[in-house]
């Protein structure tokens, strides 16, 4: 199967190189592609003077505009799977070939790279991880499929999915919702348990003053997706 | 009944609001599309000047008691109205940018790979036309 690892990257100038070269060395069957998200740093230059496939963004889209130009590439490209990979290290590639089996044998139409399957590696704050579990179980409720690391931002989609966030994905802190988009076109998605590492530098989009407004956001975001893509499909 | 010098100021009040539209329009610092809502509005009061009767019986029909209180309601509800409008614009407008951002930086991408192919295919050339000058 042809699988593309997308790496969204916003000024990510001090893992950068790391990851890609674990990449390269370990990993050479994946293409991967570098959406380097109108950073200010040198992220861009990296990727230039090293020959990384890499994809500017002329203006910083945030998270899901960026990951969202990696599946209108994968469409393009015609890939049969995609991959969303932090491009600070978080996320293991180690842990790909058992992903890329669920969907191979047709078992999951969406993998999710989980931390909380099998509480190992890090597991984030406890003020965090209760907020993962509201919007787990918000998503549950909304869409009847109980997903543990709802926010994980490691996970692995094939080219229906593919087909379909390229047209629609949303923005600002998309993972749960476009779970929710998974959810309701009927996909089946698998939580896979991965060890998360800390991440290497800079530090998480989402500080605590943030974190309310996030946990709202994503909440209503979340039901208003429910309500509309419902309505389209009664329409169907 | 509205006396008649304010009749006047509100007539002169809407002969302007109009001016002013039409101007900018015609020097398209407005999309038409975004300001018919504006012109309608500026309709209803030319005919809220000219027949204020009809206000007022509209504002009983609502069942607000005071005209002042009936007419601030109207207006307010407008600029919500045109708000929401607006909203909804800038809403549209990013998604579209969001698109053409992300075409932008695909089309970016091709561009630089077939410049760097074009860089190598001539260099190749210019190996080859050096070895046929060497062989001669």
């Amino acid at each position: 199967m042809r699988t593309l690892i997308i790496i969204p990257a916003y000024n990510e100038a001090n893992n950068i190189s790391t990851v890609i070269k674990d990449l390269k060395e370990n990993y050479p069957s994946y293409d991967y592609v570098i959406i380097n998200d109108g950073s200010t740093d040198r992220t861009e230059d990296i990727c230039r003077e090293n020959g990384y496939p890499c994809i500017n963004l002329p203006i910083n889209l945030g998270i899901g505009g960026a990951v969202q130009t990696g599946y209108k590439y994968a469409l393009e490209n015609g890939y049969d799977v995609a991959v969303q990979m932090d491009g600070d290290g978080q996320h293991d590639p180690a842990f790909l070939e058992g992903m890329i089996k669920l969907i191979e044998n047709d078992e999951a139409e969406a993998v999710i790279g989980s931390r909380f399957v099998e509480k190992e590696g890090f597991q984030s704050s406890a003020t965090r991880r209760f907020g993962i579990g509201f919007l787990s179980i918000l998503g549950k409720i909304l869409t009847g499929v109980r997903l543990k690391d709802i926010t994980s931002g490691y996970r692995m989609v094939n080219r229906k999915l593919i087909q379909i966030y390229a047209n629609d994905y949303p923005s600002d802190y998309p993972e749960p919702e476009a779970l929710v988009i998974a959810a309701i076109y009927g996909c089946k998605i698998k939580e896979y348990p991965v060890i998360m590492k800390e991440r290497l530098g800079g530090s998480s989009s989402i500080n605590l003053k943030r974190s309310v407004y996030y946990m709202i956001k994503v909440s209503i975001a979340m039901m208003i997706r429910r309500l509309s893509l419902g309505f389209r499909r009664a329409k169907k | 009944m509205i006396p008649q010098t304010l009749r006047i100021t509100l007539c002169i009040g809407v002969i302007v609001y109009f001016i002013l539209i039409l101007r900018y329009l015609k020097l398209k610092m407005l999309e038409l599309k975004y300001t018919l809502i504006w012109l309608v509005a500026g309709l209803i009061m030319g005919v809220m000047v000219f027949f204020p009767e009809l206000l007022t019986r509209f504002i009983r029909l609502l069942g607000i008691e005071s005209n002042m209180n009936g007419l601030f309601i109207l207006a307010i509800a407008f600029c919500i109205m045109v708000l929401m409008t607006l909203t909804s614009i800038a809403s549209r407008t990013s998604m579209k940018m969001r698109t053409m951002i992300q075409e932008v930086a695909m089309l970016e991408k091709r561009v630089r790979e077939l410049e760097t192919e074009n860089v190598s295919l001539d260099n190749e050339n210019d190996h080859k036309e050096n070895k046929g000058t060497e062989t001669v």
